[in-house]
């Protein structure tokens, strides 16, 4: 017998786990569960004799369909019972639940990969990422609080909060990569994180921000809205880390439950309050200098105002029609 | 903004026993056993004597159980046995005769079932008679108005407090109360609540007022309706049919003349001009509001606040809840050593924690709100007006105009004005009439 194989069979679990390796010594070669099979697969949906492999006078892997229920598939395309195919050694073939990879002896060899260097780029990313978030932490704080005393006491246990969130959270989701598929992937969990923190706060700041100048009330009014988007858009980033397939299932699955939740917000604000936003009015000012929007006079405002009369007496009717019976005013 | 505290509270309760009180009545209650009892002297004792007969007390009672719901203080005005009372001691007759009747209790025990005839919840009076046609009911007589009482004169306030007996308290006349908006007077007497409707007499036994009021927050300082009102009622509800039914409309029909009088004397007077730094905030005048200011905190660390919280005090009781008054607060801020982003955010979060009726409530819609950036004299201003409706109350609003300067990074001045049931053009009105109240001027 020949000291090198004619080609090399891998077999895989779901997850990717290599269950059996085998040398393929002979052509044809017949897969199945029977012993009498050249490649034994334990699998309850593979059937006796499930497959058999043989190359042709070109070197073609041409494969045959044996008496199976299941039948195999080849990447997306299906084959059945009595089928014939041509496998290149390219893609995955599913049978039963197990996968099989083929390699031949005589397909040219890829050349040798350099081992990964240092990621610069992506730590320098990371610590981008991260600096970022306790940039957008410590802006937050320090606008917040007036005392520079206070302020500088603060800090410390500030940033350790922040870290401590950080690496909780984006632990968290390692954890649940490692589980799932196989690497932490820890850093990039970190720099979600950061970079969604980062993100809301700068975008919350915008809406509200924008709200003032263009006297847009009702971005400021559901700014809320804004996180609530950012923290979907990293739900789904991180996710995609732990769950490695469907992808787009995954994004309609994640949009479908934010937009519910945004959804039963809105609606049982509306419920209570016959409005979509909680708030009444828009409360966030700015200096003076960054409005845009123009001032009216005085007496335009009290006319516009006039629109509220047949609003507030709407609310008179349906209320009134409601009943006495929220009253904890 | 935010007023967590006012260095004065005003404490006005009405003179009603509600159900909670008279339940704590056996118990002795502060306000009984501390109040001290006027020394009786041989005029109160001939005053009472005088009254006896034509004092009653009134109980509003629960229809269905015949339990007391609330009493209250009475006295006969006619022959033919009527009897003026505070109308918020006969509003629960008034806005649920469904639910409740009232009965009269004279001195000697003996009882009448009783019907509404008029009301004027302006002056907070009302009218009753007796269901039971009575003739040769004795009745008290009205001082007249062109006999003006003297600051010091004895009168006697007569009443059944706390549901306890009859009694009569010696005071004074001390003139009227000052920045009322309808005329009170100042009565240096002790009133307990169930004297509520009760009659102020002079040595000669005439009405001069009504027990209605007193200060919580002081000794012996009680308020009587003056006598006119009293017979004014009398003159024009005598020969009325009793009121059948709610009586939501004449309440309506009476807070709406009493917010148009409130908006033409609001509007009519001029405002004060109040000065912080270069910009003049409008304050009502003196005349017709009571202002509390609070100065600059030495604590304050930089950012100095300025507090002025008017009230016209013209707020009339409805029936469950008081109504029919102006409220003008604002408060000027300077922090010239604070970063302008800084500033903005101390400023935002006092022109947040302003509340507006965000939900409904028993009596009132929730609000309905629009704001605008507005100009004043090119002084810019963000503007936010809130109003809400009262549900029974058809054409009464209560209007609020929150607004604050937008001209100076590190400066400014938050107001707002509430309009407690008025109608909607005259809320809207008193809204220009109080932003037009606003200038700027740079410094020289």
């Amino acid at each position: 017998m020949n000291a090198v194989p004619l080609a090399m069979v891998e077999v895989s679990d779901r997850s990717g786990r290599l269950l059996v390796r085998h040398a393929v010594r002979h052509w044809p070669l017949t897969i199945g569960r029977a012993l009498s099979a050249d490649l034994v697969l334990d699998d309850p949906h593979v059937a006796g004799e499930h497959l058999r492999l043989d190359r042709d006078a070109e070197g073609v892997l041409r494969a045959q369909v044996l008496d199976t229920v299941n039948g195999v598939a080849l990447g997306r395309q299906r084959h059945d019972a009595g089928g014939a195919f041509v496998w290149n050694d390219i893609d995955t073939l599913d049978i039963g639940r197990l996968h099989l990879r083929v390699r031949l002896a005589d397909s040219p060899l890829a050349p040798e990969q350099a081992l990964p260097r240092f990621p610069w780029g992506m730590a320098g990313l990371t610590v981008l990422a991260v600096l970022a978030a306790f940039a957008a932490d410590f802006v937050t704080n320090w606008i917040q609080v007036d005392d520079p005393q206070k302020r500088a006491q603060r800090l410390p246990g500030q940033l350790l909060a922040m870290a401590g969130a950080l690496g909780g959270w984006a632990g968290a989701w390692a954890l649940l990569s490692k589980l799932f598929a196989g690497h932490p992937n820890f850093w990039r969990h970190v720099r979600i994180a950061s970079m969604a923190f980062a993100g809301a706060v700068v975008l919350a700041a915008l809406s509200n921000l924008l709200a003032f100048m263009f006297s847009w009330e009702s971005l400021a009014l559901h700014d809320e809205l804004v996180w609530a988007a950012v923290a979907a858009l990293a739900v789904y980033l991180h996710l995609q880390l732990v769950v490695l397939r469907r992808r787009v299932l995954l994004a309609g699955l994640v949009a479908g439950v934010s937009l519910l939740g945004a959804g039963t917000v809105l609606g049982s604000t509306w419920m209570q309050h016959k409005r979509l936003a909680r708030d009444l009015y828009m409360a966030s000012l700015f200096p003076p200098g960054w409005r845009v929007a123009p001032a009216v006079p005085v007496r335009q405002f009290v006319d516009e105002a006039s629109a509220l009369k047949a609003r507030v007496d709407e609310r008179r009717r349906t209320q009134e029609a409601a009943g006495a019976e929220d009253d904890d005013d | 903004m935010g007023f967590v505290t006012l260095r004065v509270v005003c404490l006005l309760v009405t003179l009603m026993v509600p159900v909670l009180l008279r339940a704590q009545g056996a118990s002795a209650p502060a306000s009984v056993s501390k109040a001290p009892a006027a020394p009786v002297s041989a005029d109160a004792q001939r005053t009472y004597e005088g009254a006896r007969g034509k004092l009653v007390q009134i109980r509003t009672l629960l229809r269905n159980t015949n339990t007391q719901s609330s009493v209250g203080s009475g006295f006969h005005v006619s022959a033919d046995g009527r009897i003026l009372t505070n109308f918020h001691v006969a509003s629960q007759l008034a806005l649920e005769p469904d639910r409740y009747r009232a009965v009269s209790v004279a001195v000697d025990g003996r009882q009448a079932e009783l019907e509404l005839l008029a009301f004027d919840v302006q002056h907070d009076l009302a009218l009753l008679r007796p269901r039971e046609p009575v003739a040769g009911q004795a009745a008290l007589e009205f001082r007249a108005a062109d006999a003006p009482l003297a600051r010091g004169e004895r009168i006697f306030s007569l009443g059944n407090p706390l549901d306890i007996g009859f009694a009569v308290t010696e005071g004074t006349f001390n003139g009227m109360v000052q920045r009322s908006f309808y005329p009170r007077i100042f009565f240096g007497g002790a009133l307990n609540p169930g004297m509520s409707g009760g009659p102020a007499l002079d040595g000669s036994g005439r009405v001069v007022g009504v027990n209605v009021s007193k200060r919580l927050d002081g000794e012996l300082v009680s308020f009587l309706i003056p006598a006119e009102f009293a017979v004014r009622l009398l003159e024009r509800g005598r020969d009325d049919k009793p009121l059948r039914g709610p009586a939501h409309a004449e309440i309506t029909r009476q807070l709406l003349a009493h917010q148009a009088l409130l908006s033409q004397r609001f509007t009519s007077s001029p405002l004060k001009l109040q000065k912080h730094g270069g910009y003049q905030v409008p304050v009502p005048d003196d005349a017709l509001a009571r202002c509390w200011g609070r100065g600059r905190d030495p604590d304050s660390k930089g950012f100095e606040v300025e507090r002025t919280d008017c009230r016209v005090d013209s707020q009339v009781f409805a029936g469950e809840f008081t109504t029919g008054f102006v409220r003008v607060r604002h408060e000027a801020y300077d922090a010239p050593r604070y970063s302008a982003l800084r500033f903005a955010r101390r400023y935002s979060e006092s022109f947040r924690n302003e509340r507006f009726a965000s939900r409904p409530s028993r009596h009132k819609t929730s609000a309905e709100c629009t704001e605008r950036f507005v100009e004043r004299d090119g002084l810019p201003i963000r503007a936010v007006v809130c109003i809400n409706a009262y549900r029974k109350l058809p054409g009464l609003y209560d209007v609020s105009v929150l607004m604050t300067t937008l001209n100076r990074p590190r400066q400014g001045v938050q107001g707002r004005l509430d309009a407690n049931g008025v109608s909607f053009e005259n809320g809207l009105k008193l809204v220009q009439y109080y932003l037009d109240g606003y200038r700027w001027e740079a410094a020289p």
